[in-house]
């Protein structure tokens, strides 16, 4: 890293920085595909439009090469979430508001990465809709995410995605399989409404990462927004149940984001995501919780973060986002030692869980970003393929960032 | 973890042992790459006034693999004019740039290094990757050791990468004649730089050097020299294991330095117990003990290190340094022989482990 600029950089090699030709705002979708060629492509989702994707050569890591770039079918939508298994794409489509198409998924053949072909697109559209905000998508036969649907009708306008399961091994003809809501979600359930977080602190009720391992094929971690960190049984797919949640706000704005659990350790890692600039919603932490009690989740410490006098006044978020999820593919990188989260202002942290009541903090990258509309580094979202190479994105400008573990 | 009875119990007998678990970690916590694990590596550069220790750190920051640098100059009260010739301020930290900073600390180097980690964290200062430590030249480095041998001082945050000892050739041979401090710099180091070798004849020096450490001895011309020398750390311990000397000449009086290999893995029991007996009974002699310990049951060698009565958490390396997979220890002593050392280890070890006595 040259010392030039006012970048942080601690136990990272920083390998490689790609701007994507001017459309470095990149999401939270980020998968790699090990194509059949050799190359290993990473694929990234956009925040915004009008980029729906953009496919990146990283076989070598010192100097990526975009391959392919699609752009939205529409300006008032998103893509934001997409995953790779094998050689199919499946990328996740959110309007700005429900009712608005296209809102769903689309599943792309990328046999050859230089040309996406679409092979379907699951509507999930309908008048209280916005499609789907995140797909997890890692076996190749089903896909969870976090979506609204044209038959349900939520009680409050925020509540409008919930848990689904669609059942993609034709690709052609994806269909549901199951689906979750928390009870009061929806108009008309027997439980009463949900309490609303206080004034502009309210998220809404809804799942954000759907997260479902082979580990324990029986089990989706969520994180729920406003309703915290929330486990279902799917054993039985058509019928899931929840086995578990823990709410811990208030006192603390919500926004529960991600869960990943750490199977031989009985534990779950858990990040909120940070929502409003300038520190307004401090503390956003990435919560270390002890599962041993699976239905009753007990946190246990927090990974330290860095000094919020400093951070929450460099400009834009700063708190949790985006974690490293063990996702269970080929060629991704498995620890259950170290946590990698990515921070906004605060850039990509990686901590040490040695002793999981004292994660400490062993590794740091805050690149400096010119051009960055709130003056920072907004550091989206982290991926790590078996090489122990880090990807991380930038949600604005700063596109893609390669980086070695230096530890 | 060893010498930590509490979690190792935890792990043996307790559910709760599962939230210390995973794959890949050892009695001695997750292995590590090499020994400094995440913490920040420090270079401490000692030497006498006049020895070139600026030109030789001056050299180092300006070239490509010194650039990042925390430079602290560790004074005792009083300014040199070697300070000085660095721009440092008495309470400043200064940008040297090549991504650089110095500061001074006057008193208390723990106060200085724990400022310096928060203002890193805090972007306030460049994110440094090492911090190099100039001491003034009468240093004796025992005292900077311990800094770094415990958790509760700095050891959490920080490793003592190298302890290099530089000394000149016209001036040498007189200061390790008349100054303690000047052998128990040269004794307790690393590494030794010779400078000035353009000045006059290092032969008698290097013979002097010879005889009082183990530890590889090379020159630096107006501070030339590879940055690795100053910066890595090395693990190659037979590669400087010095020729057997008598213990009894003229110009180490007090000071042993010796190594001894262990041919067959040992038990960390009897290396622990072992260590405990050297220390309890002797430590204030014990100056320094550092090298890699082939454990039982552990997959890579265990790097220890202890200063006096102050032991560093030994750490599992993930692979062995070369193909070498001897136990190799460093010990340098007052008045303690290495065929004391040795037959203390090989009782521990029998009482330990009788059958393989």
């Amino acid at each position: 890293m040259p010392a030039t600029d006012n970048s942080m950089i601690w136990n990272f090699k920083l390998l490689s920085h790609n701007s994507l030709d001017g459309f470095g705002g990149i999401g939270e979708g980020m998968s790699m595909q090990l194509a059949k060629d050799g190359r290993r492509i990473l694929w990234l989702a956009h925040e915004s439009a009008p980029k729906n994707f953009t496919a990146v050569d990283v076989t070598d890591p010192k100097n990526p090469k975009i391959v392919a770039r699609r752009d939205l079918p529409q300006s008032h939508m998103r893509s934001n979430s997409l995953e790779t298994v094998g050689d199919m794409l499946a990328v996740a489509y959110q309007t700005k508001e429900p009712g608005l198409k296209p809102a769903g998924f689309e599943l792309f053949d990328i046999s050859t990465p230089e040309e996406p072909k679409s092979i379907s697109f699951f509507d999930c559209s309908g008048p209280e809709s916005r499609g789907v905000h995140q797909l997890w998508f890692t076996d190749g036969k089903t896909i969870h995410m976090s979506s609204g649907a044209p038959d349900f009708s939520p009680s409050h306008a925020k509540d409008d995605q919930f848990y689904r399961a669609i059942d993609v091994s034709n690709p052609s003809h994806p269909s549901e399989i199951g689906r979750w809501w928390l009870p009061g979600q929806q108009r008309g359930d027997n439980e009463g409404p949900l309490k609303r977080h206080p004034g502009g602190t309210d998220s809404g009720f809804r799942p954000h990462n759907t997260n479902v391992y082979p580990e324990r094929p029986d089990r989706v971690y969520m994180g729920y927004l406003d309703g915290g960190l929330i486990v279902l049984d799917i054993a039985d797919q058509a019928h899931p149940k929840m086995v578990a949640r823990w709410d811990y706000h208030p006192p603390n704005d919500g926004f529960t984001h991600t869960v990943v659990p750490f199977f031989d350790r009985d534990l779950l890692v858990v990040s909120d995501e940070c929502v409003r600039n300038d520190g307004a919603d401090w503390p956003k932490l990435v919560w270390i919780v002890d599962n041993r009690a699976e239905d009753n989740p007990t946190p246990i410490a927090t990974c330290p973060m860095p000094p919020v006098d400093v951070f929450s006044r460099r400009g834009g978020r700063f708190g949790a986002h985006n974690l490293w999820e063990n996702l269970p593919k080929e060629g991704c990188y498995k620890s259950d030692q170290v946590v990698f989260g990515t921070f906004f202002n605060g850039g990509l942290r990686a901590f040490d869980l040695g002793n999981p009541y004292q994660p400490k903090e062993v590794a740091y990258f805050v690149p400096e970003v010119s051009g960055a509309p709130f003056g920072s580094c907004q550091l989206n979202d982290v991926f790590i393929d078996d090489r122990g190479i880090v990807y991380t994105v930038d949600r604005f400008v700063g596109g893609l960032y390669c980086l070695e573990m230096d530890f | 973890m060893p010498g930590d009875g509490f979690l190792s119990d935890l792990r043996a007998k307790d559910p709760i042992s599962r939230l210390f678990a995973g794959s890949g970690t050892s009695p001695f916590g997750q292995p590590q790459r090499r020994p400094r694990g995440t913490r920040i590596p420090v270079s401490i550069v000692t030497g006498f006034l006049g020895a070139g220790k600026t030109t030789l750190i001056r050299a180092l920051l300006d070239s490509p693999e010194g650039a990042d640098t925390a430079l602290i100059i560790n004074e005792y009260g009083e300014i040199g004019i070697d300070n000085a010739l660095l721009r440092a301020s008495s309470d400043a930290t200064v940008l040297l740039g090549n991504g650089c900073l110095c500061c001074l600390a006057r008193s208390d180097l723990q106060e200085t290094l724990r400022t310096l980690f928060a203002d890193r964290a805090r972007g306030v200062v460049p994110s440094f990757r090492r911090v190099i430590i100039e001491t003034s030249g009468l240093a004796d480095p025992g005292p900077l050791l311990q800094t770094f041998a415990s958790d509760r001082a700095l050891g959490q945050e920080f490793h003592l990468q190298a302890l290099v000892a530089v000394i000149d050739a016209p001036n040498g041979v007189r200061n390790l004649a008349s100054a303690p401090e000047a052998r128990e710099q040269v004794a307790l180091a690393d590494r030794v730089v010779l400078t000035k070798t353009d000045l006059a004849d290092p032969s008698a020096l290097l013979t002097e050097l010879a005889a009082l450490t183990a530890a590889p001895v090379d020159s630096a011309v107006n501070g030339a020299i590879d940055p690795a020398y100053l910066l890595e750390e090395r693990l190659d311990l037979p590669a400087r294991v010095v020729p057997e000397h008598d213990h009894a000449h003229a110009h180490s009086p007090g000071i042993d330095s010796f190594v001894v290999l262990f041919d067959r893995p040992l038990k960390w029991s009897a290396f622990e117990q072992a260590m405990a007996v050297l220390t309890a009974l002797r430590g204030a002699d014990l100056l320094r003990v550092k090298g890699i310990v082939a454990v039982e049951g552990a997959k890579g060698p265990v790097v220890v290190h202890a200063v006096q009565h102050t032991a560093h958490r030994p750490i599992e390396l993930q692979a062995w340094p070369d193909d070498d997979h001897r136990s190799r220890l460093v010990f340098i002593t007052r008045g303690i022989g290495k065929a004391e050392v040795e037959a203390l280890f090989a009782a521990v070890a029998s009482i330990v482990n009788p059958t393989s006595a």
